[in-house]
């Protein structure tokens, strides 16, 4: 976790690119485009192309922050009622096939499996046994020492390999709307004269 | 290919550890192998050849930059596939940002994370450039330019002649033996610069563009010793050639005391200097620039200039040039205009900033090696075309309209390409 957040403080020190040209857009509402509308299928391809594997994605990230978010919860050792509990086993059982569903993909798909590494194969394992685990933690605590093998081993790799996108995707997505502002090429402008 | 050497190598290396900001270890860390870029880009739709997909190309620079800055990178490589920038990994590179990208930024648009693959590109030709492997092609343009003043290597006499026969023809045309193309005047309010194809091989488009400048009246000029718009250093990533190009137009501005410069039809053109020039030189440009896309729509709004709206009566569809619109935010105004001319106007699909390249762009229509692949990806371009049933094909680019020529012979589409200023100079209302 401290390395994530050197990463981030490397990036928030470098800041923004020292642009000498003149600026004609918006850069924040270029930035909250660029979280929002821009990822959603209605606007980009590589989405309403591949909406399976978006939706998968999309499952497979948030059971992944939940995960985070539970690691803490258990730190603190804050129990949920039966029903929360289940709600929460059945998401993360859902987010974790999400997860095998896209590993299954690389593997089978050529262009995917020619464009992986190692990392990218071990990076998806961990995240989805760390959900996996999760769940299982949540339905039973005496499974703690599974649960805290997959966390710790998550936890190490995490700022190494292609997980610690997890801190530059929120910086990619930023750069996106800083540039696209700066030009006044996001928001996107459909009007008639 | 010449000897890679340790310098070299060095040379490289300097691009992808040097940050000036957190643009670029954003983007080198960010791509997660995901894929799902393969269908924006036109060399993939055409192929479907995964050496083609876009994250292919990010990932062979990022790939050098984990090696050699990463720790999984320097301590185990395989890992990562952390590459070593040796010969090998030279060639691909050659093979995949000079040679199989347009540089167009459909892919940036829409990858699912947020990468700007074209950038990424953009810095790897940056390494390939200071290492010296700037595809033979592309490099003599630029040395044309930076040897000539312009990338066609157009003497000033012949330039100047051109432009007297061509003022003879505005006169003709107008109707009035006091029209000039005027030359090198101080304090006018437009610098018009122009893209060298059009004295070489276009000259009616300069024609249309001072018939439009006499129309409005205006008070403005060409340079004969600056008038390039195009810097070709931009698409071989040799910044110091970019700086020198960029910095010639600037001077020039500064020497004629010129209000605005006015950028031709070009769509690298106008990127290069109203976006990227300004960073090339470090300075904030103390005039206006704008294109001349933006200038047509600004006369007619103002009534500077009237257009006959019933004189073309055919189908026209607009073909949208990927750095004047997807990369440089130009896109309603040439759409206002031709609104104002055209009653049969069809958008393509995609169009806009979703449109696909021509694919001329990044430099391809230098790189001769290329040129199979070139006009393979145009079939795309020429299925967008057809299917809008146009006869016209308007696009605000020399480039894009030198590509388009040719896609109109390769794909036998039977069409008319024209720039923007044409089509104006053919509807213009000239007052008595």
């Amino acid at each position: 976790m401290g390395s994530c957040i050197l990463h981030m403080i490397r990036l928030i020190r470098l800041g923004n690119p020292n642009d000498f040209s003149k600026q004609s857009g918006n850069i924040g509402k270029a930035t909250a485009y660029s979280f929002t509308k821009a990822m959603s299928p209605a606007k980009k391809e590589s989405a309403y192309l591949h909406l399976p594997t978006y939706t998968a994605g999309i499952f497979y990230h948030l059971g992944t922050f939940l995960s985070i978010f539970l690691f803490f919860i258990f730190l603190f050792d804050i129990e949920f009622n039966k029903v929360f509990n289940t709600i929460l086993i059945g998401f993360l059982l859902i987010s974790g096939i999400s997860g095998l569903g896209i590993l299954i993909k690389r593997m089978i798909k050529k262009e995917l499996l020619d464009l992986s590494n190692p990392d990218d194969f071990i990076s998806n394992i961990l995240v989805t046994i760390f959900q996996f685990a999760t769940a299982l933690l949540l339905y039973n605590h005496n499974y703690i020492s599974i649960y805290a093998i997959a966390a710790t081993i998550l936890l190490l790799y995490l700022p190494m390999g292609k997980l610690k996108h997890t801190v530059y995707f929120f910086a990619a997505r930023y750069h996106l709307g800083f540039f696209y502002g700066w030009r006044r090429i996001w928001p996107p402008i459909n009007f008639r004269n | 290919m010449e000897q890679l050497t340790n310098d070299k190598i060095k040379l490289g290396l300097e691009v992808l550890s040097s940050h000036e900001d957190s643009k670029l270890l954003t983007h080198l860390n960010s791509c997660v192998h995901c894929g799902l870029c393969a269908e924006s880009c036109v060399y993939y739709k055409v192929d479907q050849n995964s050496h083609y997909v876009p994250a292919k190309k990010v990932d062979i620079v990022a790939s050098i930059y984990r090696r050699y800055n990463t720790f999984l990178g320097r301590n185990v490589p395989w890992l990562t596939h952390a590459r070593d920038l040796d010969e090998s990994t030279v060639e691909e590179l050659i093979d995949l940002l000079y040679g199989s990208c347009t540089m167009c930024g459909r892919c940036t648009m829409h990858c699912s994370i947020g990468v700007d693959i074209n950038f990424v590109v953009q810095k790897g030709r940056e390494m390939l450039a200071r290492m010296g492997y700037v595809p033979k092609t592309l490099q003599a343009t630029v040395d044309a330019a930076m040897n000539t003043g312009n990338n066609m290597g157009i003497p000033t006499n012949e330039f100047t002649d051109t432009l007297s026969w061509l003022e003879d023809e505005l006169k003709f045309d107008v109707n009035d033996d006091e029209a000039i193309i005027p030359l090198n005047q101080e304090n006018v309010d437009v610098l018009y610069t122009l893209n060298p194809r059009e004295p070489k091989f276009f000259p009616l488009s300069i024609s249309a563009m001072a018939k439009v400048f006499y129309a409005a009246n205006e008070s403005w000029c060409l340079s004969t010793k600056m008038y390039d718009v195009t810097n070709y250093a931009f698409f071989s990533g040799n910044k110091n050639e970019a700086n020198v190009i960029a910095q010639r137009l600037d001077d020039e501005m500064m020497n004629l005391k010129a209000r605005r410069c006015v950028l031709a039809e070009c769509g690298h053109g106008s990127r290069a200097f109203k976006w990227e020039g300004p960073n090339y030189i470090h300075k904030k440009l103390p005039y206006e620039v704008l294109t001349s896309v933006e200038l047509l729509a600004e006369y007619i709004r103002s009534g500077k200039i009237k257009v006959d709206p019933d004189r073309l009566t055919e189908v026209v569809t607009l073909h949208d040039p990927c750095n004047l619109v997807r990369e440089g935010g130009v896109f309603e105004e040439q759409r206002y205009v031709i609104r104002k001319i055209a009653r049969n106007f069809v958008e393509m699909t995609p169009h806009g900033i979703d449109n696909y390249c021509c694919g001329g762009g990044g430099g391809q229509l230098a790189m001769s090696e290329y040129n199979g692949r070139r006009m393979k990806i145009a079939g795309i371009k020429a299925e967008q075309i057809r299917n809008t049933g146009a006869t016209i094909v308007v696009t605000p680019c020399h480039n894009c309209v030198d590509q388009l020529i040719q896609t109109n012979v390769e794909y036998k589409l039977n069409v008319k390409i024209m720039t923007l200023a044409e089509l104006v100079a053919d509807a213009l209302i000239l007052e008595a």
